[in-house]
């Protein structure tokens, strides 16, 4: 058990990061915000967190809280711009934001090193301190989920406009869903520069903006559960068949279309709703759990 | 020297109108964001070239050839991507993920057909001529783009502005529901829309893939980047914005290029669109007003 586990702890490192990740995308798009920024959030955490330790010396858990506090304030920033924008426009301001982040870092060579990115981080993460940071978010995220801001970002998600009417103030908590996953973000990206030695650019680019996506897609938008099981399952696939792994690119494009198409609210969000129908809940609740995977129709 | 960049500035600016109003025709009538637009645009390249060097076709041939394939892809891109979200009224967050995903498996066939190799039109597959305009050089390449762009410009709007077809679509635009009631055929509007959609992109794929000399599977993603700034900065859906746009943002490339610096240009590029966003989402000729912002207090 313990031979297996070790020679699987590459993938499950990777599959842990990914699950920060793809938590970061799930808050905004549970709140019903169309936002893509993570990987540009990610980034800002992982530059911080490497700046820190190599030209200062600061301490891993010092760096990875600064880089969390980078996180949260530049998604703040971010959502005060972003909360005058609806759905798609959201999505393409994000998308530039991305690009921005990604082409500072490749200009600004003197702070981050460029193309060549940073490197000889010293590694201070892994396996244990990822699953309890990871443990952590996902607690923090059930808590919440079931309290009041829970209920206000799936009213959001829903209906703005009956959201507004129930007294909820949609652009402060739009604002809370972006610094949750700035948070989350700036984190994870911290945690990547303490376990991968480097930090390059390109890693945070238009390619980890569409894989985190599908990780939220698959997995369903409702349940914290779902980006969980979105990235173990496209994390492990690769290592179940070699075809699968040879043509990862088209297994991910064609699940992302056969996911949206024919189970449009990912694999979790589905079985629980199967799950209360068997239970034979009745007819109404039934049609507001399934209200509240579908989304803002 | 000013001259001779703003030259080349009209000829990046023109290519740019002719992949963002395929872009902006699909938003516009049917407030579909396409993200495999890029993808069909970077197969007109591929067919375009294997027309040359495998058929051995003459160019004009293989890029009127590559431009019907590409309109061909983009309506079974419709079929296949699109159309059953459309039997469910599936929300816009379905048909871009949709959409990502077919953009990726278009990316990663073409990936393996061409052995991620980048490819290069043989060499006299385009005569080189240069001529000396005012002081100007001017190659027979840069007028043939130019020239192409302005009449499919002006066939676009006379299609659409002056016919009967044309009238259909502009209809479908404003209303589906209410369009259909009148007699009009929606599957048939999306197949035009598509169509011309795609075989503009195919055009541009042709044109692009030879003005640069470079034929490979990711060409597309920057250009799909670069077409949000194009339509955001002349207003989504609007072909007059898509055409201002793109050479505006041709204009605006050239000289951060010339000028400033060629690693900072996507920064300055995507900062802008960002600022449009923030300033006047609906750009320079949008009438999207109503869709764009959202009043929030």
């Amino acid at each position: 058990m313990i031979e297996w586990l070790a020679s699987y702890q590459s993938l499950v490192d990777l599959i842990l990061l990914d699950c920060g990740l793809a938590l970061s995308q799930f808050v905004v798009l549970r709140a019903g915000v169309f936002s893509v920024a993570t990987p540009g959030l990610a980034s800002i955490g992982a530059y911080t967190a490497a700046i820190l330790t190599l030209r200062m010396g600061v301490p891993a858990a010092a760096g990875t809280l600064a880089a969390m506090l980078a996180g949260t304030a530049a998604a703040l920033l971010l959502s005060i711009p972003l909360s005058r924008l609806r759905g798609v426009f959201q999505a393409i301001a994000t998308v530039a934001m991305v690009q921005i982040v990604l082409s500072i870092a490749l200009y600004a060579t003197a702070i981050t090193g460029g193309a060549n990115g940073l490197n000889g981080i010293p590694k201070q993460v892994g396996t244990l301190q990822l699953l309890l940071v990871i443990g952590l978010i996902v607690y923090v995220l059930v808590c919440l989920g079931r309290s009041r801001v829970g209920y206000a970002f799936d009213a959001m998600r829903q209906d703005e406009t009956v959201a507004t009417s129930l007294g909820i103030s949609v652009a402060r908590y739009q604002a809370l869903a972006f610094a949750l996953s700035g948070a989350i973000a700036g984190l994870t990206g911290a945690l990547m520069a303490y376990h991968n030695y480097s930090v390059v650019p390109e890693e945070f680019g238009f390619g980890m903006l569409i894989t985190v996506l599908a990780y939220v897609v698959l997995g369903g938008r409702h349940s914290v559960l779902g980006p969980l099981v979105g990235a173990f399952t496209l994390g492990i696939l690769p290592e179940l068949a070699r075809p699968l792994a040879d043509n990862r690119l088209i297994v991910h494009g064609a699940l992302l279309m056969l996911v949206i198409i024919y189970l449009p609210h990912g694999i979790v969000d589905s079985l629980w709703i199967a799950y209360r129908r068997r239970l034979g809940r009745s007819a109404q609740s039934i049609i507001a759990t399934k209200d509240i995977a579908d989304g803002a129709a | 020297m000013l001259a001779q960049q703003l030259l080349n500035a009209l000829v990046v600016g023109s290519v740019y109108a002719l992949f963002a109003l395929g872009f902006t025709l699909i938003f516009g009538v049917h407030h579909i964001l396409n993200l495999a637009h890029g993808a069909v645009f970077m197969w007109g390249a591929f067919v375009g070239l294997y027309a040359v060097t495998e058929l051995h076709l003459p160019f004009l041939v293989a890029f009127l050839g590559a431009s019907f394939i590409a309109g061909l892809l983009s309506v079974a891109l419709d079929w296949l991507a699109f159309r059953p979200l459309r039997r469910r009224a599936a929300p816009e967050f379905s048909a871009i993920v949709s959409s990502i995903g077919a953009g990726y498996v278009l990316m990663s066939i073409a990936q393996r057909v061409s052995d991620t190799k980048v490819m290069r039109y043989p060499f006299g597959s385009f005569p080189i001529e240069i001529y000396s305009v005012l002081g100007l050089r001017v190659t027979l390449l840069q007028l043939v783009i130019v020239g192409s762009v302005v009449v499919t410009v002006a066939g676009l709007v006379a299609y659409i502005f002056h016919t009967s077809f044309g009238r259909q679509i502009r209809a479908v635009a404003i209303n589906e529901r209410t369009a259909s009631l009148l007699g009009v055929n929606p599957a048939g509007v999306y197949f035009q829309t598509f169509f011309i959609s795609g075989a503009l992109a195919g055009a541009a794929g042709v044109l692009i893939g030879i003005a640069f000399n470079s034929v490979h599977f990711l060409m597309g993603e920057p250009y799909m980047l670069r077409a949000f700034v194009v339509i955001v900065l002349g207003g989504l859906g609007s072909i007059l914005g898509a055409v201002v746009g793109g050479l505006l943002l041709g204009v605006i490339q050239t000289m951060t290029i010339a000028y400033v610096s060629t690693n900072l240009s996507d920064a300055v590029i995507f900062s802008l669109l960002f600022l449009i966003l923030l300033i006047r989402p609906t750009g320079m000729f949008g009438t999207l007003r109503r869709e764009t912002r959202v009043a929030r207090e």
